[in-house]
């Protein structure tokens, strides 16, 4: 009895110290001073929202280009790890294993140590401070998510009915867009959420590639976080917060109402 | 299946491409690391760099510094999100609405998760307020700091915060089907639910466990934004420290960045080596569990 208590304080207490970093977060961004030894702030105030859509802090354009190139990223990542996925599950090939090795590097590699290597690349063949450049760079870090999520759903669903389609008299492209891509539909949004929380969230990558030029959200917030102004930092996080979560729940949505399938996982 | 086919090369011709960018990056910064950089006139190879940074107690401080950052921010994430994932699957948890909470913290950036951890820890932050209220401390100053401490505390509490739920969602998930089926074979065969755990469930999931472990250890390893925003000036964790050297005004003092990065390169990669086998060792595991 006394034991079943127990664990369900634990699990309360784990969601709670998830949740309430979240909500303090949402209070100071309307907060305008909170005096010490106050718990809760004493005056409100809209400078925050002010701030960020007030066309003078250019916050609203960062997250345009913040969601321009992460859904690029998404884009880019998603497509070619179809192919890529459907190689790896359905064909035997020499230097499988290798690839296999090779898609690890970028998930446990430091993004860092690529970036300062890569960066002199990049300002040579003039990609540097394109957001074309930084749709790049985020696409080669997100691969390894993208084609581990394709390469579970292809080996769920074979190349079975596929053939099948073929059987039945239907052309390549046919089988492509009526079958096999309505099949992948699950894991391609996941894969495409993956790709796009990743692009996202990237801070050192587009700061260097983007070279100061692509003012994505994360760089336009880093130097309120840096000098410590709460309620514009907590202002901005917020705001990146509800964008990434609405971006997720349109595709989620966009889905589940052209196809029925059950569960949609972001995250597998 | 015809193993001369050209179709799968071609179809993941453009994934490798990104692949060979990738390690070029990698292999570009090894390059310089060993003195080795057109552009600033230098072109001999040399371990000189190298000797000097393992002479410099501030480089060598970074090092330490980064291992102990991600080794204990790491070491405590997975203890606590094995053992939340255990409560989890016993109590059915995992099936609640409630449970989707843990992935919040997944799409959250690391920039934000500071700016959380300084409302939070900070000197005038909330934890600080609430221990005055309570009595434990007199006065903003007499609370630890947490934040630009050199204990890093602010630093490994946003790590822990931000990666035990991935680990949650990780091991939960696969806790619940061993669980589900081999756990519940263990107790029908007379096993008590706890004794279940340990003996059958647990060292199933020990390579899932290792490979999470891997991937946050070296994560944290090599992440930049949060030492940076959440760290003190001196000692500075080793990529702050390596993109430092990487600015120095002097082109031919690259090198010296060059050399932090391969050590991060190098540390991270033996760990890739590691996850590889691991993942083979978890296929293969589960293939002969699909032909029994």
């Amino acid at each position: 009895m006394i034991k079943g208590v127990l664990i369900k304080l634990v699990v309360f207490i784990a969601i709670v110290s998830i949740i309430i970093p979240l909500i303090i977060i949402a209070i100071w961004s309307i907060a305008s001073s909170c005096p010490w030894p106050y718990l809760l702030p004493q005056n409100f105030s809209l400078r925050g929202i002010e701030e960020f859509f007030g066309g003078y802090s250019g916050a609203v354009n960062s997250m345009l280009t913040s969601v321009l190139i992460g859904i690029g990223t998404a884009f880019c990542a998603v497509s070619i790890s179809i192919p890529a996925a459907r190689a790896i599950k359905l064909y035997d090939f020499y230097g499988k294993n290798i690839v296999d090795f090779l898609l690890l590097l970028p998930v446990i590699v430091p993004v860092t140590s690529f970036a300062m290597g890569i960066h002199v690349f990049f300002i040579r063949a003039k990609l540097n401070d394109t957001i074309i450049g930084v749709i790049i760079a985020h696409t080669i870090v997100s691969l390894p998510y993208t084609v581990k999520i394709m390469s579970e759903v292809v080996s769920a669903i074979g190349n079975k009915y596929e053939v099948q389609a073929y059987v039945l008299g239907a052309g390549k492209m046919k089988a492509l867009f009526k079958i096999t891509i309505p099949l992948l539909m699950p894991g391609l949004v996941s894969a495409f959420s993956m790709a796009f929380i990743i692009s996202m969230g990237q801070y050192f990558l587009t700061f260097l590639i983007g070279g100061g030029t692509v003012v994505t959200l994360p760089i336009r917030m880093f130097p309120y976080i840096q000098s410590g102004d709460r309620q514009i930092a907590s202002m901005y996080g917020l705001m990146f917060i509800l964008i990434t979560l609405v971006v997720l729940l349109i595709s989620d949505r966009f889905v589940r109402k052209y196809y029925s399938f059950s569960t949609t996982y972001f995250f597998s | 299946m015809n193993r001369k086919s050209l179709a799968p090369y071609l179809m993941l011709m453009p994934v490798i491409i990104l692949l060979i960018i990738f390690i070029y990056g990698l292999l570009n910064g090894i390059i310089q690391s060993f003195g080795i950089l057109k552009a600033a006139g230098l072109d001999k190879f040399s371990l000189e760099y190298y000797k000097e940074t393992f002479k410099n107690t501030s480089l060598l401080n970074s090092i330490k510094v980064s291992l102990i950052i991600s080794g204990v921010s790491s070491i405590i994430a997975v203890i606590l999100g094995v053992a939340l994932s255990y409560l989890f699957c016993r109590t059915g948890f995992v099936n609640n609405r409630a449970y989707n909470i843990f992935k919040l913290p997944i799409l959250i950036p690391h920039i934000v998760v500071a700016a959380l951890v300084i409302n939070l820890f900070s000197q005038s932050g909330l934890f600080a307020r609430l221990c005055f209220l309570l009595g434990i401390i007199d006065s903003q100053q007499e609370f630890i700091p947490m934040v630009f401490d050199e204990n890093f505390i602010g630093v490994i509490l946003g790590y822990v915060w931000k990666e035990m739920p991935f680990i949650v969602l990780v091991v939960a998930t696969i806790m619940s089907n061993i669980d589900g089926n081999l756990g519940e074979a263990a107790q029908n065969l007379g096993s008590t639910p706890y004794k279940a755990f340990l003996y059958v469930t647990l060292p199933l999931c020990l390579p899932s466990i290792a490979m999470v472990f891997i991937i946050i250890f070296t994560f944290s390893f090599g992440a930049y934004e949060l030492p940076l925003l959440l760290g003190p000036t001196f000692p500075k964790a080793l990529p702050v420290k390596a993109y430092i050297e990487y600015t120095h005004p002097e082109l031919a003092h690259r090198p010296y960045a060059m050399v932090l990065n391969t050590i991060m390169i190098v540390v991270t990669s033996a760990f890739t080596i590691a996850y590889h086998f691991l993942m083979k060792m978890i296929n293969r595991k589960t293939e002969v569990r699909a032909y029994d």
